[in-house]
């Protein structure tokens, strides 16, 4: 039974993957910090662990999605990201895509006559 | 704060050089926000840096995720055939030093037991070098991987049907028999020239007494040649690796086939190309060890035959190596013709 729930964990976690992106791009139309942007999303429900999140946003400043900016005013320096022109543009598609995406899934899961969980 | 001066350390040393600070003080600011939201304005206790440590998780983990991609010697792509490697080196080597021992034993029977040890000490320190060599080869192997994941090469263009690799063309294959006889027959030479020389020469057993042999070269300008024949060897056998590692020909493997080649000949040049190598007095000693008395028929034959073999020697060695380049020209034109298609 134990190995029955680690699947479904696993599954569980694959799905929410594909989902990370989009959480993340949808919060800095303003500056935040990598701990700020944990903490906003885990009051939104969407949990994130600072070791995935911190090289991500490196990487979406690598394809140039974001921006950044050091404040060293503050009491300690942190490094500010933003949206840069081309991530809003991308964001903007990738809702698009999720809206369309979980139509279908919606839809999937409706004429899911009786034969599973539905 | 040490423990946590210790993880940022051991996630950043991981990483290279421009991203190493920006990344160094990007966790520390983390680590000092997630420990606040913790204490919530309390001091920090051990408990605390631990718990925050714990989520964080494995620096190793965090390192390459920051970098994109795991560091390996040997990757998992690769493992299946460095183990498949790696166990025909070690049974070439545990051949060619055995059929080298067998010999020793038969030629000295007196001494049997110090060559047993001397066999045991030679396969031990010949597991650890053949192990070395084919790490090696396959290190590198695995560095211009990682090389071109770094520089992003992979994703230079979309692929296509078109660029699937022809089916193995049978012309083109490496049997793996031809690098394991090379590999077997390079080792068998390279230990004979270290350590057995004097076995190179015309044998005598005469019915009374011990048996002679009568050298034919002079060990002394042989051995100054010794490093370098060995430094060419051990390119011979990383191109037998390379080989087995490749499994069929491509344009840098003929290439490195031919550039062997050449090197083995520019060695032969540079050893027989002055007559010092061979023993001046062969002849003599062939008298003397009356295999051929002075003065009878046959010393005047094999005078002869000395005399033209050492003069020669040079070219017959040109043209076996000539033969080699010539089959590796064949295949590189092989390879172009397969590949146009």
């Amino acid at each position: 039974m134990a190995d029955f729930q680690e699947t479904i964990n696993g599954l569980i976690q694959e799905l929410r993957r594909g989902t990370i992106i989009i959480s993340v791009l949808s919060q800095l139309s303003k500056p935040q910090y990598g701990y700020s942007l944990v903490t906003i999303l885990q009051e939104k429900g969407v949990s994130i662990d600072p070791g995935t999140l911190y090289p991500l946003l490196r990487r979406l400043e690598k394809q140039e999605l974001l921006e950044s900016t050091w404040d060293t005013n503050e009491t300690r320096p942190r490094k500010y990201y933003s949206l840069s022109p081309a991530g809003k543009e991308v964001y903007l598609q990738l809702c698009k895509e999720w809206k369309s995406l979980s139509d279908s899934l919606e839809s999937l899961i409706k004429g899911d006559d009786g034969n599973g969980a539905g | 704060m040490e423990l946590v001066n210790r993880y940022i350390h051991a996630v950043t040393h991981r990483l290279t050089g421009r991203q190493r600070e920006d990344i160094k003080r990007e966790l520390q600011g983390l680590i000092e926000d997630m420990l606040e939201e913790r204490t919530e304005g309390r001091d920090a206790s051990a408990a605390d840096v631990e718990e925050v440590l714990l989520e964080l998780g494995d620096p190793q983990k965090l390192a390459d995720q920051y970098r994109g991609y795991g560091r390996y010697l040997i990757s998992p792509e690769v493992f299946g055939s460095y183990l498949a490697v790696l166990k025909i080196v070690l049974l070439s080597i545990g051949i060619a030093l055995t059929v080298a021992s067998a010999f020793q034993m038969f030629t000295d029977p007196m001494d049997a037991l110090g060559h047993f040890l001397d066999f045991l000490a030679s396969l031990f320190m010949g597991f650890i070098q053949g192990f070395a060599w084919v790490t090696l080869a396959f290190g590198l192997i695995e560095y211009s991987r990682a090389k071109r994941i770094r520089t992003g090469i992979r994703a230079k263009s979309a692929w296509k049907p078109a660029d699937l690799p022809p089916l193995p063309d049978h012309r083109l294959s490496i049997k793996r028999s031809n690098p394991i006889a090379s590999l077997i027959l390079t080792i068998l030479l390279g230990l004979l020239f270290t350590s057995s020389l004097n076995l190179f020469g015309v044998w005598h057993l005469p019915e009374s007494g011990s048996m002679k042999i009568v050298p034919i070269f002079d060990e002394t300008v042989f051995r100054g040649f010794l490093p370098l024949i060995l430094a060419v060897f051990a390119l011979s056998i990383m191109k037998d690796i390379l080989k087995m590692a490749a499994g069929k020909w491509t344009p840098a493997l003929i290439g490195f086939e031919i550039l062997v080649s050449l090197l083995h000949f520019v060695l032969a040049l540079f050893m027989f190309n002055d007559s010092a190598i061979w023993n001046p007095d062969f002849m003599r000693q062939m008298a003397e060890s009356g295999i051929t008395p002075a003065g009878s028929e046959a010393f005047y034959n094999v005078s002869s035959i000395w005399s033209r073999t050492t003069e020669g020697f040079i070219y017959l060695i040109g043209i076996v190596i000539l033969a080699d380049i010539i089959a590796a020209a064949v295949k590189a034109y092989r390879f172009r013709t397969i590949v146009r298609r």
